[in-house]
């Protein structure tokens, strides 16, 4: 008897407040790229046409794959420093191989990969082996790989043109009018939601964020899959190296600024928290396309460009501070 | 507290509740989890704002939106887990937030004397005020975190289940304390599970369910366990004893063969056998080394210096808890919250967690098949009785019961030969306590051997078919279910050596006896 009343106490029904707020909060980073998008076209004139979302699509390309890998470690509740460092270094190694004619281009960009995994690798072991902090292993091997990328530049005389006919097409096909850039972000997003919702690999990685002492009782081999989502996240920046050398046709040592915090930015719109265990990669892309829209919304209206790395600066302290409140709220 | 209502997501936890103490008395709040006690608490502790419904204060309504307004108004209290800090001393402690002293300076002489006052008021003022707190035993620590409360000097006290962590002696103790207290004419609000404290030392009783008030009762000598347990859970007591049925052991197979288990200081030396189809039950004091014993089995001890297990006569060696499923064995430890549960996935995810390998589409195309996947879940749900709005729900919307049938599902499902308890009932109300032996009991039935570990007598008593004590780091005795009494292992785990009740000790005879049956967990 007991246990009926429990039981049609937890079905009563959900009243329609509770259940707005519910939807909200599942909607509210969809609700905001929408708003956004909807007063963008409304009061700049060149907003919304077919060149200039491509351009988004194009800006957004980068920052949102490495923000796939972002998502992925904050999940597990790690965080990764390196990501804009790693597209330096890889597209630096790729492009210094095919210059040089030490292999084929295939080869060589697939040399760059490995290069950027190989980051990951580092940082997952320096994280998971030796047990240092994700900030402090990740804030390292920033400094360090972004050295080395440079230092492979300064062997070649501090530029690396980019010469290959694969950039060039990268850069400027497009298919059904969207960009090759936009078209892997689309199929790599496709790979990741499929991954987290669909695979042991992706319910791991909810446990481990969600409670990893939990995790390890129950079998899940923690270590090892903390490991491999850290090589998975730089493996990503290894694919922003190979769209970063299409779309600039030079790499010089500056390369990949600011990129970290802006995929972090989208990490955090698209409501994945920063504690961990909590979000959902398809939402991530969202939080670039905001990010994007924002930027490029600015550049129409002229605005310079130091006053938008100040902008994406708020808008991560804004996005966190959001994160903050619906934590707290939902306690 | 008039009329007070709190709506949670999907959960109306509290219904209307009238309640109220007086002064110079013990309050006791009885139900079962999910009957909203802490919830009420913590409203009138001003962790929660009430959806609906007003609080008296001696007469004059009052609301509060912070924890420290209620402190203002002298109310404190003291949840379930320790809030304090271990690195610091006991006086530090007990004054963190509010240190005495002058232009920033702390004033330590002052905070140590102050601690020192607050100690002696309490009747405890063994405790050294300068010790480390991480140094003491627990029940120690559980004692600073009154103190610390009754150094707000509140007119009224709360004890969210305060002796669920302590041994019965100590629950006595601080009983005595409580005593104390109610005669400097505070009020204390007390919530526990354990219905014979409540009758042996509450004056008042109000009991919850679902939400409602169903009575506020003076507690009196004839007030009688079994009379709260029909209130709290609506319905005869009967059905909720555990039927013994003894379990056939001789000629058995030994599942698990522990030599010689070494952990530094904590475990010397400890052997022991585990047989299908067998219940053995580990009990000892807090500290004595059974938790990190079968923690040790699991893999996720450290320390462990020397360790020989062979698993069906077969030696291995177990590091981490992979290697100990693979073995066939799990651990479900006393920290649900910490080591078991992942509050904000689905209940399904929760339970199939360990299974998932199962529930793959096919060896090329390894994807999850949630159709499957929803519906072994749902056969052990129904099985072990989860109340829950549905497997899509997130686990943290359970009540604590039905969380801990929810780890006992996600190893049922895994489908494991041998299962290892750390307190499988802590912190839960005697509804779910009852199904849970049940389990226990039918899966030995099953022919699988599962090792219980509590400090709760009652508790080894009522679902153990084996016992073994332990005192120090070291297997003291051993006893077959009828020959064990509550007294005799109370002397035993303290390391008294006391003859058994029918004073034989543990061999085959046992097996005629039936004196045993007559012990319920329950009481």
């Amino acid at each position: 008897m007991a246990v009926t009343q429990q039981k049609q106490q937890a079905l009563q029904k959900v009243p329609f407040a509770e259940f707005f707020a519910i939807w909200m909060d599942r909607l509210g980073t969809v609700l905001v790229a929408l708003a956004l998008f909807t007063i963008f076209s409304l009061t700049a004139e060149y907003f919304l046409t077919v060149q200039n979302m491509q351009n988004i699509l194009r800006q957004m390309a980068i920052t949102s794959i490495l923000a796939i890998g972002m998502t992925l470690v904050i999940l597990i509740g790690g965080i990764d420093l390196s990501v804009e460092a790693v597209v330096l270094f890889s597209a630096a190694a790729m492009n210094g191989l095919i210059f040089n004619h030490v292999m084929p281009t295939g080869l060589a960009i697939l040399a760059g990969l490995l290069a950027a995994a190989l980051v990951g690798l580092v940082n997952g072991l320096m994280i998971e082996k030796v047990g240092i902090s994700p900030v402090i292993v990740t804030l390292g091997t920033l400094i360090a790989v972004r050295g080395m990328g440079q230092m492979i530049l300064w062997i070649n005389n501090s530029w690396l043109w980019v010469t290959e006919p694969i950039f060039d097409y990268i850069k400027a096909t497009t298919w059904l009018l969207i960009p090759i850039p936009a078209v892997l972000m689309f199929v790599l997003y496709a790979i990741a939601a499929i991954m987290m919702k669909k695979t042991i690999l992706g319910r791991y990685i909810y446990a481990i964020g969600g409670n990893e002492r939990a995790a390890r009782l129950c079998g899940v081999p923690t270590v090892n899959t903390k490991i491999l989502v850290y090589v998975l996240c730089a493996f990503g920046a290894g694919i922003g190296g190979i769209l970063m050398s299409a779309r600039l046709g030079a790499i010089s040592p500056g390369v990949g600024q600011g990129l970290t915090f802006e995929a972090i930015t989208a990490v955090i719109l698209g409501g994945t928290k920063l504690s961990g265990g909590v979000g959902r990669v398809e939402k991530t892309i969202l939080g670039a396309f905001i990010v994007a829209m924002i930027l490029n919304y600015m550049t129409i209206m002229g605005i310079s460009a130091h006053y938008q790395r100040a902008v994406t600066g708020f808008i991560i302290l804004g996005a966190a501070v959001l994160d903050q409140i619906s934590r707290s709220r939902s306690r | 507290m008039r009329g007070i209502s709190k709506r949670f997501p999907g959960v109306l936890a509290l219904d209307e509740v009238d309640f109220s103490v007086q002064r110079g008395t013990i309050h006791s709040l009885i139900g079962q989890n999910g009957a909203g006690k802490s919830t009420l608490m913590k409203i009138l502790a001003g962790d929660y704002l009430p959806t609906k419904g007003e609080i008296l204060l001696d007469g004059q309504a009052v609301s509060f939106h912070h924890p420290s307004e209620s402190r203002a108004r002298g109310i404190a209290i003291v949840y379930q887990e320790l809030s304090l800090l271990p690195n610091l001393t006991v006086a530090e402690n007990i004054f963190l937030g509010r240190e005495l002293g002058r232009y920033y300076i702390i004033d330590d002489n002052a905070i140590r004397k102050d601690a020192q006052k607050v100690l002696e008021q309490l009747g405890v003022e063994t405790i050294d005020v300068n010790a480390q707190l991480s140094s003491l035993p627990l029940a120690q620590q559980q004692l600073v975190e009154i103190a610390k409360a009754i150094s707000f000097k509140p007119q009224i006290l709360i004890l969210d289940e305060p002796t669920a962590a302590l041994t019965p002696q100590n629950a006595e103790r601080l009983f005595e304390i409580l005593k104390r207290l109610k005669n400097q004419d505070i009020a204390i609000i007390h919530i526990t599970h354990r219905l014979k404290e409540i009758v042996e030392h509450c004056d008042w009783g109000t009991i919850l369910r679902n939400g409602k008030v169903i009575k506020t009762l003076p507690i009196t000598a004839q007030t009688s366990e079994d009379e709260l347990i029909e209130l709290m859970i609506g319905q005869e007591v009967e059905s909720f004893y555990r039927q013994f049925v003894d379990h056939e052991l001789t000629g058995q197979r030994i599942l698990l063969e522990i030599e010689d288990l070494m952990i530094g200081e904590r475990v010397k030396g400890v052997s022991f056998q585990l047989k299908s189809g067998e219940i053995l039950g580990l009990t000892g004091l807090l500290g004595a080394g059974q938790n990190e014993l079968v923690r040790a089995l699991y893999g996720i001890q450290e320390g462990v210096s020397h360790c020989k297990v062979r698993r069906d006569g077969k030696a291995v060696t177990i590091s981490s808890p992979e290697q100990a499923i693979d073995l066939g064995l799990c651990l479900l430890t006393e920290n649900r919250k910490e080591e078991g549960l992942f509050l904000d996935m689905s209940v399904k995810e929760n339970i199939s967690m360990p299974s998932l390998s199962r529930f793959l589409r096919s060896k090329l195309l390894p994807l999850l098949t949630n159709l499957r996947e929803k519906r072994a879940v749902q056969g052990i749900v129904e099985k072990v009785n989860v109340v829950m709005r549905s497997a899509e729900a997130k686990m943290r919307t359970l009540s604590g019961g039905n969380q801990q049938k929810g780890i006992l599902a996600r190893w049922l499902l895994r489908d494991l030969e041998v299962l290892m308890f750390i307190e499988p009932t802590r912190g839960i109300d005697v509804g779910a306590k009852a199904e849970i032996y049940r389990y226990l009991d039918s899966l030995a039935d099953e022919g699988r051997g599962i090792i219980v570990v509590s400090p709760d007598l009652t508790e080894i008593l009522g679902v153990a078919d084996r016992i073994l004590v332990m005192h120090e780091g070291s297997i003291v005795r051993e006893f077959h279910r009828q020959e064990a009494s509550e007294e005799v292992l109370l002397a035993n785990i303290q390391g008294a050596t006391v003859n058994s009740r029918q004073g034989t000790k543990g061999n085959g005879s046992y097996a005629t006896e039936t004196t045993g049956a007559a012990e319920s967990p329950l009481r």
